[in-house]
């Protein structure tokens, strides 16, 4: 296998990062992972890192160095994370199970498969243009699917972020699957949250990652969509890999699992506490502003009593 | 997105108790306006509006500033803040004073005591390599006792250079533009680089600002200390780091002003902040020690040398 990889998640304008990003690839497998895990509910981080935690530590033990049986593999690690996360809540006697989207993508013998439940995306791009993507389980997708409203009309709907399947939570998660899709020299898959494809236009993630260099694009994309999401910008997440020929020649950066050892496995994933937004690029809430101005002047009454002139 | 220039608001403009007079200056980062208070004082008025990220049409009062920019123009307030933060504490006799702070118009507004005078760097170009020691001793002398105030604060200036030395009408010096105070927020943020003059800025400025200190400020005011000499700036300090051709104002001006001072001015400019002086202090003291003579001009006409043998002559006897 050969192949290019890029991940990377940034809390936005959010206090903290619900997103987790992962990978793990063994001599002939490849595991790709991106969570969302949803605010609004209690601990949506913890059930985002239960999940990609599970996942990832399924694929070490099953990928020896290749997995058995791709879709079973995918389906059964899913809903037994999700049990994973629902144990947890039961655990800590939390009053709701967190929860998290999922989007999961295995690669082996060339051939892609992937799941996914909530809004997470995966995108297949091929020759500049889309050949794959997931459909999100949200009310939204399926008015647009009834012929409801229009796709433009959803991009400013409030129900927007509303999604039916998630991992965790009191339902079981309802978890669409691909079917297995050949991968071609140069084909790109990327994988993102809301955070990224909710502030883009369109066709924009095709447009900017298409023909590029997948480790100079994917940030530049994370950027567009950061600053175009403005003061109150959701947590955002990136996956994007680039599938190369294995008699290609050697490109810059790119990982080659063909020297490696059958039973060593090779995982990228961030634990907790990292990624949290730095408190000094915040930028200044209402609050911060009228408290600033109060102060300075408090300053200034307090210090001009001195005035001698 | 190209920088654009934004219109002022109009003279004659309420605003909150001010009625706005004219623009004083213009900058990246801010306008300055001259105003008048309610009791008909004159105030200096400076408005955050930067012009990378928001836009004020003619006829406008409310500048226009797009979702995409809202999070760079808020985070810029902060710097502006800061500004505020660091004069509120501050008072010298020779720092700018703050009245008043408040927001308006989608942005905020510092209005400073109004000074009439003018500044240093104007004063350069008048008098344009004829300026007198006395004068360059007693500005930065009394200029120093501001400085020291706002590093006694924790603060550094950063931007000190000819055009933020305002000087009244009684000749005595006022620090202005805190607009670069402990800038250091601002490094990541490419949409608000930290604003410096090149010139005037220290070399740790430019790449290593983890070593910025008093000797950063000092650099500076070396720096402007020989533009009163050559009526420019020197050579900028992160070309002087590669190739530098800065004269030392001990050979190119040696016999026109006092060799201890010209060696004082070396000694602001020289590279490693470590072998600068370190402290305003340090550097007052200097200035305040006053040579006792100043070195005679070397001779250069035969008569003159003739002179300068006879007076040696006398000397001896």
């Amino acid at each position: 296998m050969k192949f290019t990889i890029y991940q990377e998640s940034r809390p936005g304008c959010r206090p903290n990062n619900q997103d987790r990003v992962a990978y793990s690839y063994s001599r002939e497998s490849l595991l790709m992972v991106v969570a969302d895990g949803m605010g609004g509910h209690l601990h949506g981080e913890i059930a985002a890192q239960i999940a990609t935690q599970y996942l990832i530590e399924s694929f070490q033990q099953a990928a020896q160095p290749q997995i058995r049986d791709e879709l079973m593999f995918l389906s059964r690690s899913l809903t037994n994370a999700h049990n994973a996360i629902v144990d947890y809540a039961y655990d800590k006697r939390l009053p709701d199970a967190p929860r998290t989207t999922i989007v999961a993508c295995l690669v082996q013998n060339s051939v892609a498969y992937w799941a996914h439940a909530g809004d997470s995306r995966l995108y297949l791009i091929r020759r500049g243009r889309t050949a794959a993507q997931t459909r999100d389980h949200s009310r939204l997708q399926l008015m647009i699917d009834q012929g409801l409203i229009t796709e433009d009309e959803a991009l400013h709907h409030p129900a927007r972020n509303r999604i039916f399947s998630c991992l965790g939570g009191t339902h079981s998660p309802q978890v669409e699957f691909s079917s297995a899709t050949p991968l071609f020299a140069n084909d790109l898959i990327v994988m993102c949250t809301d955070g990224v494809w909710g502030n883009l236009e369109g066709d924009e993630v095709v447009d900017y990652m298409a023909e590029a260099n997948i480790l100079e694009a994917s940030p530049r994309l994370l950027s567009r969509a950061e600053a175009r999401g403005g003061l109150t910008c959701d947590n955002l997440s990136i996956m994007s890999m680039r599938w190369h020929d294995d008699y290609a020649d050697e490109q810059p950066a790119s990982i080659s699992t063909n020297t490696m050892p059958l039973d060593t496995i090779t995982t990228k994933m961030d634990g907790f506490g990292r990624g949290g937004r730095q408190t000094e690029g915040n930028p200044l809430s209402e609050n911060e502003i009228e408290a600033a101005i109060k102060e300075i002047n408090q300053a200034i009454k307090k210090y001009s009593r001195f005035d001698s002139r | 997105m190209p920088s654009q220039i934004n219109s002022p608001l109009p003279s004659g403009f309420q605003l909150e108790q001010y009625r706005i007079e004219q623009q004083l200056s213009l900058g990246g980062f801010s306008i300055v306006y001259l105003a008048t208070d309610d009791q008909q004082v004159p105030v200096a008025i400076k408005e955050y509006l930067p012009n990378s990220l928001a836009l004020r049409k003619a006829g406008e009062i409310e500048p226009q500033i797009t979702e995409e920019h809202q999070a760079a123009f808020r985070y810029g307030m902060k710097c502006f803040f800061e500004e505020g933060r660091s004069l509120a504490k501050l008072m010298h006799p020779n720092v700018v004073r703050v009245l008043n702070f408040f927001r308006a118009n989608g942005t905020v507004y510092m209005v400073m005591q109004f000074e009439r005078g003018r500044t240093l760097q104007d004063f350069i170009h008048r008098n344009k390599g004829h300026i007198k020691e006395r004068f360059i001793r007693g500005v930065f002398t009394r200029l120093l006792n501001g400085l020291r105030e706002v590093h006694a604060h924790k603060l550094l200036h950063l931007d000190i250079k000819p055009s933020n030395i305002y000087l009244r009408n009684d000749g005595t010096p006022v620090l202005l533009d805190f607009g670069a105070a402990r800038q250091t927020l601002a490094q990541d943020t490419p949409m608000l680089k930290p604003m410096y003059t090149p010139g005037f800025a220290p070399p740790e400025q430019f790449n290593d600002r983890d070593n910025l200190g008093p000797w950063s400020d000092i650099y500076s005011v070396g720096a402007s200390m020989y533009a009163c000499l050559s009526g420019s700036a020197p050579q900028r300090s992160d070309e002087r780091i590669k190739k530098d051709l800065l004269e030392p104002a001990t050979k190119r001006w040696a016999g026109e002003y006092s060799i201890h001072m010209l060696e004082t001015i070396d000694w602001c400019l020289l590279i490693n902040p470590l072998e600068r002086p370190q402290s305003v202090y340090a550097l007052q003291k200097a200035l305040l020690t006053r040579s006792r003579h100043i070195a005679p001009k070397p001779p250069t006409t035969l008569l003159g040398k003739v002179g300068t043998r006879l007076r040696a002559l006398l000397r001896k006897s």
